[in-house]
């Protein structure tokens, strides 16, 4: 998945549309519930399947692409 | 013009205190000792009080939020940080904030499942919903056997429904899962304790809203007076206890759709206000004492969740300003069933047992004490009445409609934050706008 691709689902887990490739998820109202909707939704498009943990560490569109790009 | 009011629960004496500010005579007839209803204070050491029924409220619930000014009562932050226990797939995991060692991709799928049906779900008239006859139709056990694949959705659904709704997965529909989810402001709302429907408890217990209320009214609650019968004619309604009868010119019914039922109602209401189906909201709380909140001291947040019972999850209840340290022990669904049915001595050592297990750290509680909604007889379950298949189907059109001059109240007649201490405010303040405005010429 690419940087716009994750933006999308960010967009559409936090329903809100100004979301760029460094919009910290948690920053921009994302608790661990929409989180967990966050990554099944990268499973889904990618087949890769991330930890809560993951998200944490790479908040941002473009560094959970990185993520989902070294995991796949 | 007189009122009769059954049930001294928050629907009955918000209704009470209303119909009277606008210059009603108020008779409230309460079957109980107490008054309370669903709330009750337990007094953990002098002073020190904490929550044996209904506990939260968030910013939303405005009605409640209103009521506690008016009050003069304060609230306390529900949150205590710390790392949470977790007994899920293995035993005694440690973990910092409050998400469960699961696949998170699983309840991920879990909480879209949820969400796809909270947002089909028409939250004025669930009834009227689109499919609602499937959606009433089928339960969420069945619901969740076809929708949900990962083992993870599967064994976390029924922790999260007990905890937001006291349901077995088994006995409520679809349409009332999403109904209860979305009434109450949604999945995350309901779920979330900062920001959420868990905000705040209540400081020195969520009890004495209806005894200030009570209070207020003074010698127009009558404890000790269950209603058996409402005998309507053309000129009022007769409450009928075992002490005897009382006049009204309008009743109001504010005890849980069984129970409004078991009223000897003359004539009978068009339509039941429960079916057999209808279940009790599963919930037994226990509270376990201990010299202090020792758990804070080890970075522990006193929250766990465990997929064996009976506490499927505690939460740190210590009353605030308090010495004591209290954990509550939520035992629900299909599990509180379980539990409420052994002795009590099976009952204590089972919850201590799995308290030793969870925190091997703490010593034995000091005290212990359990409070079994399922079985107390004027409430007939906790959080609130559990709308089985089919029931909002048949139930949903009369929820509110007035019965000659008998008026429904309950929390179970709110639409808006329905099993909340919120709903049923609200469906007080409904229930006396609606007689004043059936007595205004």
């Amino acid at each position: 998945m690419n940087v716009d691709a994750v933006s999308a689902v960010f967009r559409e887990v936090l329903e809100i549309s100004e979301i760029n490739a460094d919009s910290d998820f948690f920053v921009m109202g994302g608790d661990s519930l929409l989180a967990t909707r966050v990554l099944s939704a990268v499973a889904r498009a990618s087949g890769v399947e991330l930890e809560f943990d993951d998200l944490l560490d790479a908040p941002t569109p473009g560094a959970l692409s990185k993520k989902i790009a070294g995991a796949a | 013009m007189n009122v009769v009011v059954v049930g001294a629960g928050l629907a009955g004496l918000t209704a009470a205190a209303e119909l009277v500010a606008r210059g009603a005579e108020v008779t409230v007839l309460e079957a109980r000792e107490r008054v309370g209803g669903r709330t009750r204070g337990l007094e953990v050491e002098p002073g020190g009080w904490v929550d044996a029924g209904a506990a939260y409220l968030g910013e939303r619930h405005t009605a409640l939020t209103a009521l506690l000014a008016e009050l003069d009562l304060k609230t306390t932050p529900a949150t205590v940080a710390g790392a949470s226990r977790f007994a899920l797939r293995d035993a005694g995991r440690t973990r910092p904030g409050r998400f469960p060692p699961l696949s998170a991709v699983a309840l991920g799928e879990m909480f879209d499942a949820l969400e796809e049906v909270t947002r089909l779900v028409r939250p004025d008239a669930p009834w009227l919903t689109e499919d609602a006859a499937r959606l009433d139709g089928v339960t969420v056990e069945r619901w969740a056997a076809e929708r949900l694949r990962h083992p993870d959705a599967r064994l976390f659904l029924p922790l999260f429904l007990g905890e937001m709704m006291a349901a077995d997965p088994a006995r409520v529909s679809v349409l009332h899962m999403a109904f209860y989810l979305r009434s109450g402001g949604g999945i995350r709302y309901l779920n979330a304790f900062e920001g959420g429907a868990q905000e705040w408890r209540i400081a020195g217990g969520a009890h004495q809203l209806c005894e200030r209320l009570a209070a207020g009214l003074g010698e127009r609650v009558r404890l000790g007076e269950p209603v058996l019968a409402l005998h309507q004619d053309a000129g009022g309604v007769t409450a009928v206890t075992p002490r005897g009868r009382v006049r009204g010119a309008h009743a109001v019914v504010a005890v849980p759709p069984v129970l409004a039922d078991a009223i000897d109602h003359r004539p009978g209401p068009p339509a039941p206000r429960s079916t057999p189906v209808t279940g009790p909201g599963c919930a037994v709380k226990v509270h376990l004492v201990y010299p202090s909140p020792l758990w804070r001291g080890l970075g522990l947040s006193g929250w766990s969740v465990s997929a064996e019972g009976p506490l499927l999850s505690t939460v740190d209840d210590s009353p605030a300003g308090g010495r004591a340290g209290v954990l509550t022990g939520f035992v629900t669904g299909a599990e509180a069933v379980r539990y409420a049915a052994l002795p009590a001595s099976g009952q204590r050592e089972l919850a201590v047992a799995q308290a030793a297990r969870l925190f091997p750290e703490l010593p034995p509680p000091t005290a212990f004490h359990l409070t079994d909604w399922v079985h107390e007889p004027y409430s007939r379950g906790c959080y609130a009445a559990l709308f089985g298949p089919g029931d909002w189907l048949r139930l949903g059109p009369g929820l509110t409609a007035p019965h000659g001059r008998v008026h429904w109240a309950g929390t179970e007649t709110s639409t808006e934050f329905f099993g909340l201490m919120e709903g049923a405010i609200r469906s007080g303040h409904r229930v006396a706008a609606e007689i004043t405005w059936r007595e205004t010429p």
